[in-house]
């Protein structure tokens, strides 16, 4: 990839060679040799997807449900007491925050060479803010539980699922669209 | 190993279906698009029943049970999706599903979270229902929202492996 497109700018070049030899000494690592499963536990790759993907049920449906309460499915629920949901919608951000960045040091280059990484992050970025809206504006205020939801909140809800849609495609594509697997 | 030839059999007949033939021709794109369905289905779910059975477990009192349980169709729907999707995974490439032990446990794993919830609906959810926003669940109704939450973790994990179990 060095030396075409975008890094045929000397700036750029120079830019791409930092960054890849940033890549080698990431991959040549203890810990990304393991995530690979080269040494020792081959089966370290498989079980991080494993709770990567479990993470993101978790994660993603606590917010869809949030979401769909608050466009008016299951308007019985006190959307306050959901709140008590959002413990394990952060255990699973954590879960998937270290197997993300386990799998980032197993494939560096993979990811940051591949735009589509970024979109997946920026999405989940996104989606996290907004549920931290909902934490503050509408989990946190009793008036919600049976009066109406205001404007805002549902097209922030609808905003919410289309970019968990959005970082899920993103996510699940990053093994289709990547342009490089290893620096070294 | 020797192949079972009936499975082998039963593997060829799938891979010849129209369906499976015609969603394989849709070119590149079509098995990473059905996966993100997939995906979103798994979350419909979890973030529906997982959650109905989380309120059983005793997490998030104050949400009555009926009320909570109209979630249940999101889910439904996210799993009607998986099953739509996941039937062009297996009809457009039989040989990897048919012989992988990790979808054999997954299949395993969907029976028996299907047979908990049909106990569930014939013998303990009228009851449960009825019960107060605040209401601890009998036992009997925690111990099948435990066998639903752990199969379905049961069957992303193995879901989830499959494709490091190809023949």
């Amino acid at each position: 990839m060095l030396g075409t497109g975008i890094f045929a700018l000397p700036v750029a070049r120079q830019y791409g060679e930092i960054m890849e030899a940033f890549f080698i000494w990431l991959e040549s690592g203890s810990l990304s040799i393991w995530v690979r499963g080269e040494t020792g536990w081959h089966m370290a790759f498989p079980v991080i997807i494993v709770f990567h993907a479990l993470g993101m049920g978790f994660l993603v449906g606590v917010a869809l449900a949030i979401n769909a309460r608050v466009l008016g499915i299951a308007q019985g629920i006190p959307i306050t007491i959901m709140r008590r949901f959002l413990p394990v919608a952060l255990l699973a951000l954590v879960v998937n925050a270290v197997s993300g960045v386990l799998l980032l040091i197993g494939y560096p280059t993979k990811a940051l060479t591949n735009p589509v990484f970024y979109v997946k992050l920026g999405c989940i970025g996104l989606a996290l803010w907004n549920l931290k809206w909902f934490h503050t504006h509408i989990l946190a205020n009793s008036v919600y539980d049976t009066g109406d939801m205001p404007k805002k909140a549902k097209r922030l809800a609808i905003a919410s699922t289309v970019l968990w849609v959005a970082a899920i495609i993103a996510g699940r594509l990053l093994a289709y669209t990547y342009v490089k697997l290893m620096s070294i | 190993m020797e192949r079972n030839p009936t499975l082998q059999a039963l593997s060829d007949w799938l891979e010849s279906t129209w369906l499976g033939n015609a969603f394989i021709d849709q070119g590149y794109w079509s098995w990473p698009m059905a996966e993100s369905l997939h995906f979103m289905g798994l979350c419909m779910l979890v973030g529906s029943v997982g959650l109905v059975d989380l309120r059983m477990l005793g997490m998030a009192r104050g949400i009555p049970l009926s009320a909570i349980h109209r979630l249940i169709p999101f889910g439904v729907a996210g799993f009607l999706l998986n099953i739509m999707t996941g039937s062009l995974f297996v009809l457009g490439d039989a040989d990897q599903y048919i012989f992988n032990d990790a979808f054999r446990f997954k299949l395993l794993f969907l029976a028996v979270a299907g047979i908990n919830m049909l106990t569930f609906y014939s013998t303990a959810f009228r009851d449960a229902k009825a019960l107060g926003p605040d209401a601890d669940m009998p036992l009997k109704v925690k111990l099948m929202a435990g066998i639903s939450l752990a199969c379905w973790i049961g069957v992303i994990t193995a879901g989830r492996l499959i494709t490091f179990y190809r023949p």
